[in-house]
Order: C-alpha cells, then structure tokens, then sequence
C-alpha cells in the first residue's frame, strides 16, 4: 500500500456559474486599472481639440457645418482612431512582450478570453474618451446656440469605428509582440484614413459611402445644412457604417482566438464562427452601401430605409418684417433674420404693389436635383398669392464661412438682392433673356447698387448663372440704364403693365422704355 | 591573510580584456555597440526604415497622392516621413532599466550614435524612394521635416518613455495636416513651408538638436509602473 492510494479521494468542486461572470468581472476591473489607454488620452484630448473642434468653430453655427469637417470628413476618428490602435497594439503585445505568453496560456481560463478582457478594458476606455470628448464639443456648441439638431447617429459611427481600430490594433500586437507593434498599428491607422479620404473624393456615391471620411451625400451635397432642421438626419448610412465597423472589430477579434494558445479546439472553431461572421457583416454592409441612392435629404439605403425619418420636422418660423412683407426662417437661422430683412427690404419696396409682387418671404430646405439642368437658384418666386421661397442651406450666411473667407454683411445683401431681382424677372435657373436681364440690372440699381458693380457680384455669388467679371456695357446695360433712368413711378407702371410678358419671355429690349 | 591578494590574478587565469590592446578595446566596443542596438532591436528598425521607403517610392510612382489640396497631396509622403521618425523613436526604448543606467558608462554615446545612425539610415531610405519623383518639396524638405519630426521622436520619448515615442510624430502629423488644411504656416509647423524656408529649416534644426540633446543625456523616460506608458 502506498501513500497515495492512502490518501483521501478529492472531487472537483463544481464551478458555481455565478462566479463565471463575477470573475470576468474582476478581470476586466483589473485590464481597466492597469490599462495603458488613459495615458494617451489627455494627448487625444488636445489632438480633439486642435483638429476636430478648433476649425469647426470658424463655420458658421449650424449643425449641419459645424459638424462637417469633424464628424462628415471623420476627423474625430483620425484623432482617436490610429492612437487608439497603436495603444490597443501594445495592450495586444503585453504576454508575448514579456515573455509570458507559455506561462498564461497555461492558466485555467483560455487564452482568448483573458485577452478579450484585455481588449474589453482597452475599447472602453477609447470608447468612453470619445464619447466624452464629442459630449463635451456637443456642449459647447449648444452653448453657442449653433442651430438645429446635433448628428447623434454620427457620433455613434465614430464610436465604433474607435472600436474597431482598438480591435485590429490588439490583434496586431497578439499576432506580433514587438515593440514596433504600436507604431505600425498608428502608420497603418494613419495610412486607411489616408485611403478612406482620397476614395471620398473621387467616389461620392455607391460602396465608397461606407468609407468613414467619405463626406459625401450626407454632409455634402443638398443635405449639407438643412438636415436636424427641416428633416432628421438620416440613420441609413450611419447604420451601414456602424455595420462595417462593427464587422472589421469582430472579425480582428476573432482572428486573435485563431491561434494554436488562444484556447480549446472548440474555442478556435468558435473564434473562426465570428471571424467569419464579422468578414459577412462588413461584406454585407459594403453591399447595402452599393444601393445607397441621394434623395435631397441625406443618403438612402432601400434596405435600411424607415418612412418615418421622411417626416419634416415641425417648428414654428422666427418671422420678421421687410417693407411690409413677412419673412419668416426656421429658428435655427433666427440669429440672421436682421440681415435677411435689411437686404430684402429696398428690393422688395422696389416692387411692392405689383400683381406679382412676393406676398411674403419664406425659408425653404435646399434641394439640389433641379430636373431642368443647371444649378438651382437659392431664391424663386413663385405660386398664387406669390411667395418668395429662400433655400438659404445654398448660401453662405454674413460671418464665419469655414475654409472660405468670412462673409460680410454687405456682400451676403448684395447677393440677395441680385437672387431676388433675377427670380423677380422670371429668369429661372438660366441666365435670363436679355429685357430680363436688363430688368434685374435696373432693380438692383434701384436697390443702390451701381452698374459697374453688377457683373462682378455676379461672378462673385455661387451658383449664379451670369457672366463672369467684366464691363457693364453692351445692350442690355443700356436698356437697364434707360429703365432705371425713368422715374419711379413710370418704372413701376411699366413693371405692373408688362410683367407677366417679362417673365414669359416675350419682350425684346426695343419694348423696353 | 588580507584582502590585498584579491587584485592579483591567479596564476594560470585570462588576462582581462580591458588590459589588452587597442584590437582588443575595439573588439570590445564593438561588441558593446552590437548588443547595444540588438537590444533596441534596430535590425528591426531598419528592416521597417527600408518598407517605409519602398512605400514612398511606390506611393510617388502609382500616384497615391490624395487629390485635393496642399494638406491631401502632402498627406501620405507626411504620414510615412512621420512613420520613420516614430520607428528611430521607438529604438530608444530600453528593456534593461536602471541597471544599464548604472553600469552602462558608454550609454548616452550609444544613444546618441544610435538616434543619429538611424536618422540618417532613415533620410537615405527615403530619398532612395523620393527617387521615384513627385516628391512634395523635393529631397531638401525630405530632410528638414524627417529631421524634424525625429527631433519631436526622441524628445517624446524622453517624456513619455520610448516605447510610446511614437505618439510624438504622429500627433505633430495632425498638427501639420491641420495647418496645412487652414493655410496656417507658423515656422514651427515646418512641413507647411518651402523648402528654402530659413524659419522652417532653423525650427526643425532646434528640435532634433533639443531631442538629441535630451535622449543623449538623460535618455528616454522609464517609469516602475507596469502599464504606464514607458512600460
């Protein structure tokens, strides 16, 4: 007899399930304390501030492009994102690093679930950070009182996109424990940014709108001011996205379990599963984002698409008065309603009392796809009574303008006025036949601005179908100059006698007095 | 018995090699150097040095350049430049602590030959791939902004430790893309100059001197914690 067949028999006490989720629990507690993510974070934090929120305060303060270069050319994610992935790398190359790989792969709980905790503590710190930070921004612009509706869908696309680069930065680091890990997960983070931007630029439409700094069809194009205020920003690309990102974290995270150490032959077969699933999800979402089709108010995606987010968004008009004439914009541009009704009012008493003379002025949502070639104008007149209806999302409003010089108050009035007199003479989205063009010269001179001015606001204002900078000379500036020679009265009597003829386009300069 | 005895060798034994001649000191310092840079893993380092410029030379070559402004055709020529400087800024990093520091009377020399070699194995790596053309400023703003950001490299590796030097020239890459997107051109931010700029040229020559300065003596920054960033 021998002492071990003398000794007690053990059993193996069985694992209360309760303390599965407790010790996961503890683990993740102690990769959160011993994380090496918040000491970048205050970097990222200055780096957010500097890049992200700094150049945006020099737009004017609308959502739509306050948010523009941040969230639609994805700024915030190439602050946060190739940091993230360099720290996530170092997280993912401690074991192997240090040597312990062997030593921890023997330890009770398998590998990959030790180094998903590892992940977990590193995601949720990046995560945290940038949902902080965006929180923090969004504040200050509503302290700012920037109108509209902050772009949430967005800040969740940034999100997981700062996910995914701490998943495929971790992978790198398990898959290659060097030092050089890091930095070569930061260059690579920089570099598909770098990739993202440039395919933005060239493709604005079809699979290309997944790419996260692609700011095409929501941020760019029609939708580019008017969305969180006329309409809701549209979830459908955002989704897409979400999906994409989504896909490329599981996948790397599935690729970690893959190796021989990471676990049992069934915990390997269940990391293929979601390397897998991951590879489909992005797959998937690179499909939807190829039947994504621009509709005036944002980017939809048949297959995400919810009739509910077409609904308009209802507010009650900041309104204000131009000689006379209402002229009501949505509240979140109540801030320029004195600019707008200072430079509509010579204009508008220029032609009050005429039959088609504009009943009141309103703002309406920007929509680009005119139907009948050309640009759209910011400024058309038409229905019975008339009504004068401003997409001002095409203009840029008096102050700061971005990446374009500021716009003064004089300059925005200018182009208002010289938009109204050209919708005033019927001139649609062309150029106008020459006894209208004539027409909306001697308008705007009767508004105070000389001819010789004329032709360079034209060139000057976006959009405006008219001749590049030159002389006021020719035809149709010397029947505007006899037009405006008349007294006010005779001006006003041709106008009323003759209108309908002058915006059907069947007068010639000769009829002209 | 005293311990006076102790200074003579034992009859029979091998004379140390600190006593021997000049052969034997060279031998021995280039053993030194040798460990030195396999222990900061520079072969790696290098072999990184020569991707990068295999990288530019065929990002000059197919045209990667984004299309667009100063900021986006300037983009991925900067983002490699600033690839190498966070690559020489890693190599500071060292796994031997304090007690390198206390036995190791060659180390700053070692740092200093190694951050120098590497820059210039560095520049010479690139210039062989601006050597496809296109090069946004040309070889000599390759060398003022390489130069530069290994300045910025080393400098935050002697504050955040050297396996997180790397932060350094990649926040400085933001800084500079932002500048360049806002037609900011401060001479500090020196990738937004011409190359024959005296202000861009006289700032990054300050930084690499500073960063050279500081890794050389006081080395790259080592913290006890275990996941602080120097770890």
């Amino acid at each position: 007899m021998t002492a071990a067949t003398g000794a007690p028999v053990r059993h193996r006490t069985p694992r209360a399930t309760s303390a599965v989720p407790l010790n996961a629990a503890r683990l993740l507690r102690v990769e959160l304390r011993r994380n090496a993510m918040p000491w970048i974070l205050p970097l990222i934090a200055a780096l957010f501030w500097f890049d992200s929120y700094r150049p945006s305060t020099g737009t004017a303060p609308l959502y739509g492009l306050r948010t523009f270069w941040n969230l639609g050319q994805g700024h915030t994610i190439i602050d946060f994102g190739p940091f993230v992935a360099g720290v996530a790398a170092w997280m993912g190359s401690r074991d192997g690093r240090r040597g312990l790989a062997d030593l921890v792969t023997a330890t009770a709980r398998p590998r990959w679930a030790a180094q998903l905790a590892t992940w977990a503590a590193t995601a949720i710190w990046a995560v945290a950070a940038y949902l902080l930070f965006a929180g923090v921004m969004f504040a200050m612009y509503a302290h700012q009182g920037v109108g509209g509706t902050p772009p949430w869908w967005w800040v969740a696309v940034g999100a997981t996109a700062v996910a995914a680069f701490s998943a495929a930065g971790f992978a790198i680091g398990a898959y290659w424990p060097s030092r050089f890990a890091a930095p070569v997960a930061a260059f690579i983070g920089f570099l598909a940014m770098a990739v993202s931007t440039q395919t933005g630029f060239k493709h604005t439409s079809g699979w290309a709108l997944i790419l996260p700094a692609n700011a095409s069809g929501s941020f760019d194009g029609s939708a580019r001011t008017d969305s969180g205020m006329f309409y809701p920003w549209l979830p459908d690309l955002p989704i897409a996205r979400i999906m994409f990102l989504a896909g490329i974290a599981i996948a790397a995270l599935g690729l970690t379990g893959l190796s021989a150490r990471a676990g049992g032959q069934w915990l390997r077969r269940a990391a293929a599963v979601v390397t897998l699933a991951g590879v489909a999800a992005a797959g998937t979402a690179v499909g939807l984002a190829g039947t994504a089709r621009d509709s005036g108010h944002g980017v939809v995606i048949p297959a995400l698409h919810d009739a509910a987010n077409d609904v308009p968004i209802t507010y009650t008009p900041a309104c204000g008065r131009a000689a006379g004439v209402p002229v009501c914009l949505n509240p979140a541009y109540r801030r320029w309603l004195p600019d707008m009704t200072a430079a509509l009012a010579p204009v508008l008493a220029e032609v009050a009392g005429l039959p088609g003379a504009p009943v009141r002025a309103t703002q309406v949502a920007a929509a680009y796809p005119s139907g009948d070639g050309g640009p759209p104008q910011a400024i058309t007149l038409g229905g019975d009574p008339p009504v004068l209806r401003m997409s001002l999302g095409l203009l840029n409003m008096p102050g700061p303008c971005g990446l374009c010089a500021p716009v003064a108050t004089k300059q925005f009035a200018d182009q208002l006025r010289l938009l109204f007199a050209h919708a005033f003479a019927g001139a649609g989205n062309g150029s106008g036949s020459p006894v209208q063009q004539a027409v909306q010269a001697a308008l705007l001179r009767g508004a105070g601005m000389p001819f010789a001015a004329q032709p360079g606001l034209m060139a000057a204002t976006e959009n405006f179908p008219g001749p590049g900078p030159g002389l006021a000379t020719g035809p149709v500036y010397a029947a505007a100059r006899r037009l405006a020679a008349l007294p006010v009265a005779a001006r006003h009597a041709w106008l009323a006698a003759h209108l309908a003829a002058l915006r059907a386009g069947r007068l010639t300069l000769e009829e002209l007095p | 018995m005293t311990t006076a005895g102790l200074h003579r060798p034992a009859p029979g034994s091998v004379p140390p090699p600190a006593a021997g001649t000049r052969r034997d000191r060279a031998a021995a310092g280039w053993q030194l150097a040798r460990l030195y840079l396999v222990s900061r893993r520079v072969p790696i380092a290098l072999a990184l040095l020569a991707g990068l410029g295999a990288l530019l030379w065929a990002a000059l070559h197919w045209h990667w350049n984004i299309a667009g402004g100063a900021a986006a055709r300037q983009f991925i020529p900067l983002t490699i430049q600033t690839g190498a400087a966070a690559v020489i800024a890693v190599t500071t990093y060292g796994p031997f602590g304090e007690p390198e520091r206390a036995a190791g009377r060659w180390l700053p020399w070692l740092r200093l030959g190694a951050a120098v070699a590497l820059t210039a194995v560095a520049f010479g790596a690139l210039a062989a791939g601006a050597a496809a053309g296109g090069m946004p400023g040309g070889t000599l703003a390759l060398l003022r902004n390489l130069g530069g950001m290994a300045g910025i490299g080393l400098l935050s590796a002697a504050v955040l430790g050297g396996a997180f030097g790397w932060t350094g020239p990649m926040a400085y890459l933001l800084i500079t893309e932002g500048a360049l997107a806002h037609r900011s051109a401060t001479p500090w931010v020196w990738p937004t100059r011409p190359p024959h700029d005296r202000g861009g040229a006289i700032c990054a020559c300050l930084v690499i001197a500073a960063g050279l300065v500081l890794i050389t003596v006081r080395g790259p920054r080592e913290s006890g914690r275990e996941s602080g960033p120097a770890s």
